[in-house]
């Protein structure tokens, strides 16, 4: 995979692939999808955590893509009985 | 950080532009010509192409909550190997090809001279420019087995000569435009001897190709091959080493094969051209080409420079997605590794378009077809088929469908390249503007009056 990263920042660098990411907890999700077998415990078990604290995020994203749904469905009722 | 975030929703801004350009662009056209469309609308035109980019929007939104990681690689990765005759295909398949080569151009040459009785005419563009390219993304590209010039190319001399590497695959991209070019602008959609004299002449071009840069050509010059494998990369039935292979549709364009730039503008030219070609059968086309010519602009230079324009615009547009993509997710894969993998999520829209465009042409004129085909050089009075009503409405389906199915492969993309599920969401929002903005343009262009390109 080809990366690139800005002089300005520091990548949190993949020990076991080399592959740079944005920060911490996207290099303990990417260690525990690309080299789940070969990591010790204490890191799957990082990974775990990682893994659920993103649920409950994604749990709040799904919230507001369902409150953009209905908005669009109401949006396109309004403009349907007003220009249909 | 700040400043960069700023730059990102710029760039946002800036999409969300062109999209309400196309919108604008919609209504200022949407009046005066509703009642000549043969589509005939019952709500306002910009209120149907909001619609049409707001179903994408809202499939966007749903395959986004599709967050198990599982489920997701699960769907792509179902397959079952098919059992092929190799041999017997490859052999059926080369003659097919072979044969069908020499009676385009024999009754090229030779046929009546009216359009819907010529075999050449028939053939090349029913059966194998509208049907056998619907099969190729519907069910798999037999191309390779059929392809007539590989198999010239084969029993004559091959060169050892090689393309630069740094051209890369641009001659391909270069040839696919001026192929879509020399369709609009010349004849050869009518003028059967004009059909047979390019296909003589694609066929030198190719020989003598092949004799110069050996292999290189099939592979980097020749568009056609490239074409028919990029549709078939939609299609259910995939080539492998070990057989055929069946798997859910769109499912073999989440694994990364292309390769640099040119590998992702042929993608975009494919998408462009599909879309130009009934760009310029629209009346806003020939409002504005009208004082251009008037004021003395040749129109085949016209045609040319706007076909250039608009690639460049689709690939600009696709590029600045991909770049705002890297800001907004955010990740550190390069621009260009993040285009290699997102553009073949364009590919099934670019399908989607053409079955909009091609499958009533191709039900209608498929009994001609059959009936030349009988009696090549003395074919009866053409039939053409009466396709019912209800089919006018299918291109609206195909446009949307098509655009359906690149969601949810943008999306499996965004989940094989990406470690976090919300960054993979997040990779495409500036993608998913991207293509709301192609499918209110492909659904206003298939919402056109169909006029035949002016000043040719």
């Amino acid at each position: 995979m080809r990366t690139t990263v800005p002089p300005d920042e520091t990548a949190a660098v993949c020990p076991e692939c080399g592959r740079p990411l944005p920060d911490d907890r996207l290099r303990t999700l990417h260690r525990g999808i690309e080299h789940f077998e070969t990591l010790a415990e204490p890191e799957r078990e990082a990974f775990l955590a990682a893994y659920r604290d993103e649920t409950d995020e994604i749990r709040l994203f799904r919230l507001k893509a369902l409150g953009t749904l209905i908005l669009l469905y109401f949006g396109f009722l309004f403009a349907y009985s007003i220009f249909g | 950080m700040d400043s960069r975030r700023l730059r990102a929703l710029r760039r946002l801004a800036l999409l969300a532009g062109a999209l309400v350009l196309s919108t604008g662009v919609a209504l200022a056209h949407g009046g005066s010509l509703r009642g000549a469309a043969p589509e005939r609308l019952a709500v306002p035109t910009w209120l149907f192409l909001l619609t049409g980019g707001g179903a994408v929007g809202a499939s966007f939104l749903l395959a986004s909550v599709v967050t198990e990681r599982g489920f997701v690689g699960a769907v792509h990765e179902w397959h079952a190997t098919l059992p092929a005759p190799r041999r017997a295909l490859a052999w059926g398949g080369g003659l097919l090809g072979l044969t069908t080569l020499a009676l385009v151009v024999v009754a090229g040459l030779a046929g009546p001279t009216e359009p819907l009785r010529n075999a050449a005419i028939l053939v090349v563009w029913v059966g194998w420019w509208a049907g056998f390219t619907m099969s190729a993304y519907l069910v798999g590209d037999a191309w390779p087995a059929l392809d007539p010039w590989r198999r010239l190319a084969a029993v004559l001399p091959t060169g050892s000569g090689e393309l630069p590497a740094r051209v890369g695959s641009w001659p391909s991209v270069a040839a696919l435009l001026l192929l879509v070019w020399i369709e609009v602008v010349s004849p050869v959609g009518r003028d059967p001897q004009l059909l047979a004299l390019g296909v003589v002449g694609y066929t030198l071009v190719t020989l003598v190709g092949v004799a110069v840069v050996g292999d290189d050509w099939f592979d980097r010059v020749d568009p056609l091959a490239r074409v028919f494998r990029t549709y078939g990369r939609v299609a259910p039935v995939q080539r492998t080493d070990d057989g055929l292979r069946l798997c859910v549709p769109g499912a073999a364009l989440t694994s990364p094969v292309l390769d640099g730039w040119d590998e992702v503008a042929f993608v975009v030219a494919l998408l462009w051209g599909t879309t130009f070609d009934g760009f310029v059968t629209t009346p806003t086309w020939a409002d504005a080409a009208a004082p251009l010519v008037t004021a003395g602009v040749p129109p085949h230079l016209l045609y040319a420079l706007v076909l250039l324009a608009g690639f460049g615009l689709f690939l600009g547009v696709f590029r600045l997605a991909v770049r705002v993509s890297r800001r907004t997710a955010p990740t550190y894969l390069a621009e260009r590794e993040l285009a290699e993998r997102f553009a073949l999520s364009l590919v099934p829209i670019a399908a989607g378009y053409h079955l909009a465009h091609y499958l009533g042409y191709f039900l209608a004129l498929s009994p001609a077809l059959a009936s030349t085909l009988a009696a090549p050089l003395a074919p009866p009075t053409p039939t053409v088929l009466a396709v019912p009503g209800w089919v006018g409405a299918l291109p609206i389906a195909f446009v949307l469908g098509g655009h359906l199915l690149a969601i949810w492969v943008a999306h499996s993309i965004a989940y094989a390249a990406l470690p976090g599920r919300l960054q993979a969401v997040r990779s495409q929002y500036s993608l998913t503007l991207v293509m709301v903005f192609y499918t209110m343009t492909s659904l206003w262009v298939v919402t056109r009056p169909d006029l035949t390109p002016p000043y040719l």
